[in-house]
């Protein structure tokens, strides 16, 4: 038992997503702090794994105890502008089905909520929708 | 004077065979202690009077279930074994888990035990017990 690693957890949550979007159609993917000039009328996806408040699950303080650790991804989808919804939520579809209900490595996803159609995208100039997924992992002390 | 937080508990359980060991992923616990009393009013006296008789306990331990979890198999098995003569021990902690400090320790038996799942939440084991025998207490 350790404290949790939470760059694994993260490691976990990226890594399923890039091996996903480097299959055939392969899309463009970005993690959060880092550059990336995107490339006009294509799509693309950011993906920001966040870590939230976390919770006692169990007694015994440092040793024989667990923490409910949680947090949430949020992929942002941008694909061209002015042609309508499709490649977009095509797009979407494959994020949600990758971690719908899953449970990878010890990291549980609930039910995805998306693709939402934002309505003023950043950066500008794309048609941007977001999935999100909440997920937690049990720390084992 | 500290107050002490719950999540600082712990507790230890030994089926009867071997020592107390912790029970990993228990997220509560509760033990009630009753004293009978026998009433010793005799005539002419106009307000009752007691003395204290038999020393009982009972509670409930409470687990977030994981078959892996070291102790959890055996505590929330113990209330299918058969011919219980009640030589299970049970260490439960305020804080800490030094034997004989911040705890109360006896002898008794798991009497139920219910175990729920329900989307959304985790799956939780709950264990009922009845002490037997002497209650150390040992909370002071």
């Amino acid at each position: 038992m350790a404290a949790a690693d939470l760059n694994s957890i993260r490691a976990t949550i990226e890594g399923r997503l890039a091996t996903e979007l480097a299959s055939s159609p392969a899309i463009p993917v970005v993690f959060h702090n880092m550059p990336y000039e995107p490339t006009p009328n294509s799509s693309f996806v950011q993906c920001l794994t966040t870590f939230g408040a976390n919770e006692y699950l169990s007694q015994g303080l440092t040793t024989n105890s667990r923490n409910r650790i949680v947090g949430v991804v949020v992929f942002n989808i941008f694909s061209a502008a002015g042609v309508g919804p499709g490649a977009n939520y095509v797009i979407g579809k494959r994020i949600r089905d990758l971690y719908n209900r899953v449970n990878v490595s010890g990291v549980f996803f609930d039910a995805p909520t998306g693709p939402e159609a934002l309505a003023s995208p950043a950066p500008e100039g794309y048609f941007q929708t977001q999935v999100r997924v909440t997920f937690e992992s049990i720390e084992e002390l | 004077m500290a107050t002490i937080r719950g999540e600082s508990g712990s507790v230890q359980f030994e089926t009867g065979s071997g020592s107390l060991a912790a029970v990993v992923g228990t997220r509560s616990w509760s033990l009630t202690t009753t004293k009978e009393t026998l009433d010793t009013s005799v005539h002419g006296n106009t307000f009752r009077q007691f003395v204290g008789s038999m020393i009982s306990g009972s509670g409930t331990v409470e687990l977030v279930y994981d078959p892996d979890a070291t102790g959890q198999a055996a505590f929330i098995e113990d209330v299918i074994k058969a011919g219980d003569t009640a030589d299970a021990s049970f260490e439960l902690f305020t804080t800490g888990s030094s034997a004989g400090s911040d705890s109360v320790a006896f002898g008794g038996i798991i009497t139920d035990m219910e175990i729920s799942s329900t989307v959304g939440e985790l799956v939780v084991a709950s264990c009922s017990f009845i002490t037997s025998g002497t209650i150390t207490s040992n909370l002071e």
